[in-house]
């Protein structure tokens, strides 16, 4: 009970956190998903330029934006949280308050990270309004809509395990900002955000569906959709990279804070 | 004070990796293929204990080790060699008992959340701490009273003060009631009204609780203030350990003493002749040193014998011993 008190005050003095700078944060968090969703609608509007009737493989130019317009809203609840702060705390020294608080540091940051994903949740909820108002996109059955939500939550909290990793790194590196940017590219490309994977070669997307990948931005778009899919395997892939991450984060913060130093204290 | 020893310490190294890089462009090329290892032992080989109840004073200059020692002290870096208890527990293993027992204030690094007003991150400790409504309640008012902040709590930390940023930060820190504090430095960058604010809370905050409290300073008015026993650190290792009477005679029990007349002097009077005096140019002001069973009577015959306008004895002692330890460090050799 106490713990909890503990993991629910970290969220609520988070919130407050979050939002001391409120325009920044609404543009943090938005920004980048908004900006990347206008440069795809560019380039397909290009593709289909002057072909009304053209369809690839399967969507026309109506359906690819649609497509593009779910992709926006999973990557606002899944993709939002970058893990911006963590390496630079490391690097800097200042995660030595958490160090000695009684409540671990994995606790406080993922405690920040859920209390993150609620104003994401909310954020993600008014742009859904906003699309579904101008009928940008259609809106699928309660039943399906509510378990594309819980299935992107749940796809958030494997990108969270991940982008925790590509944190505590900064035990060891310099800067971990290359990382972050390599893994946003490989994620885009192989998540089927820019492309989506009905285009791909059929040898490769069998190879992605045991990487995480997929799971990411193509299966829960399809959701969304309405479309079949085999929920059992996206669940069981990101539950097993999920623990994967969290055990290699463990490994990793064991190793990395006996080189902690403290810098600046 | 009693005989309970809180913290041991036997053997302590620590030792941090660095690598170094040749000047310029050629040299950062082959640094990238082969750089060269450079140990350094930040603490070495440093033994000590502390009772319940003690006030220590670790000092030393700049890089000596005092601050290393504290994060080894607190868990926050891990020891290279020797062993290390504190309230029975080896800090590193941050076992979370441990951690509820202890408070490091850091004076040169906040740990307040820097965008919400002081009053949140009380209340986010006051859960992480375990600390009762009625108990936090009390020590907030008790607390914010004795600094005078009570207007402050709800203001947000990065529109306070440094001083008053500092008062929050040991407030902060004592919320728990530790056994233990550790207080890096506490006064840094204080004006003389605060820093004898915060020293007389600590003082008044030790005599209530008689909690364990090591603090590192440059300052050796919080040394004097605070202290009942001084550690000295030179270059990783422990030069001195002992009173601050005992520091304060490690130049011989000499004090310093400084008369300003109001006429010039004669410089071979026999009253100062055999001292080392140092005089002004017109000779109206004379500075020296003299022992310590002999200041009294000397002094009463100067001021009955000439016009004295001022007359001074040295305030800090130990300043003056620590400004010749750290110019010559060798003297705490010979004093063994």
């Amino acid at each position: 009970m106490t713990n909890i008190s503990k993991w629910w005050i970290t969220i609520k003095i988070s919130w407050v956190k979050h939002t001391a700078y409120r325009l920044n944060f609404f543009l943090q968090i938005i920004g980048p998903s908004l900006v990347f969703f206008f440069v795809k609608y560019n380039l397909w509007s290009s593709i289909y330029a002057g072909e009304e009737d053209l369809i690839i493989k399967g969507f026309d130019f109506q359906a690819m934006i649609q497509y593009h317009l779910w992709a926006f809203v999973v990557s606002l609840v899944a993709q939002g949280h970058g893990s911006w702060n963590l390496a630079e705390d490391i690097r800097l020294g200042r995660i030595s308050s958490y160090l000695i608080y009684p409540f671990n540091f994995w606790e406080f940051h993922t405690a920040s990270w859920l209390s993150f994903q609620v104003i994401q949740m909310g954020i993600a909820g008014l742009t859904l309004c906003i699309l579904g108002f101008f009928g940008l996109v259609t809106l699928p059955s309660t039943h399906l809509f509510l378990f594309g939500i819980g299935y992107t939550l749940f796809i958030s909290l494997f990108w969270f395990t991940m982008q925790y990793l590509t944190g505590v790194l900064a035990f060891w590196l310099e800067e971990t900002w290359i990382l972050r940017v390599m893994l946003s590219i490989v994620s885009y490309f192989l998540s089927g955000a820019i492309i989506p994977l009905d285009l791909y070669p059929k040898w490769m997307v069998t190879f992605l569906n045991y990487t995480p990948f997929p799971y990411l931005t193509y299966y829960p778009v399809k959701l969304f959709l309405g479309e079949a899919i085999d929920l059992t395997q996206g669940v069981s892939i990101i539950l097993f990279w999920t623990l994967f991450f969290a055990l290699i984060n463990h490994l990793v913060w064991k190793r990395g804070i006996k080189l902690y130093t403290a810098a600046g204290m | 004070m009693s005989d309970e020893i809180l913290i041991k310490a036997q053997g302590l190294t620590k030792q941090f990796i660095s690598y170094k890089k040749p000047p310029g462009l050629k040299g950062s090329f082959s640094a990238f293929f082969k750089r060269e290892k450079k140990v350094k032992d930040a603490v070495k080989d440093f033994s000590f204990e502390i009772k319940k109840g003690e006030i220590i004073g670790l000092l030393g200059p700049n890089g000596a080790g005092k601050t290393t020692l504290m994060k080894m002290f607190t868990g926050i870096i891990v020891p290279s060699f020797g062993e290390l208890k504190i309230l029975g527990s080896n800090p590193w293993e941050r076992d979370k008992n441990f951690r509820k027992r202890i408070a490091l204030v850091m004076g040169q690094k906040s740990q307040l959340w820097w965008d919400i007003p002081a009053m949140d991150s009380f209340l986010l400790l006051q859960k992480y701490y375990e600390v009762s409504d009625e108990a936090f309640k009390a020590r907030i008012d008790k607390m914010s009273d004795l600094l005078g902040v009570k207007d402050l709590l709800h203001i947000h930390v990065r529109k306070l003060s440094l001083g008053e940023r500092m008062k929050m930060e040991l407030m902060a820190s004592l919320l728990h009631n530790p056994e233990v504090i550790f207080l890096d430095e506490p006064t840094i960058g204080l004006d003389l009204v605060a820093q004898e604010n915060i020293r007389r809370f600590i003082k008044d905050y030790h005599q209530e609780n008689r909690c364990s409290i090591i603090i590192t300073s440059h300052y050796m008015q919080d040394v004097q203030a605070l202290c009942d026993r001084l550690v000295l650190i030179f270059d990783g290792k422990k030069g001195y350990d002992g009173s601050l009477e005992d520091f304060e005679s490690i130049l011989g029990n000499e004090k310093s003493v400084s008369f300003t007349f109001s006429a010039p002097q004669d410089r071979e009077n026999p009253l100062w002749k055999d001292y080392a005096a140092t005089w002004n140019e017109d000779t109206t002001h004379v500075d020296f040193r003299v022992p310590e069973d002999q200041l009294r009577s000397l002094s009463a015959q100067i001021i009955s014998q000439c016009e004295v306008d001022d007359f001074a004895t040295e305030k800090l002692p130990i300043e003056r011993v620590m400004k010749e330890l750290m110019n010559n460090p060798e003297i705490l050799r010979q004093h063994d």
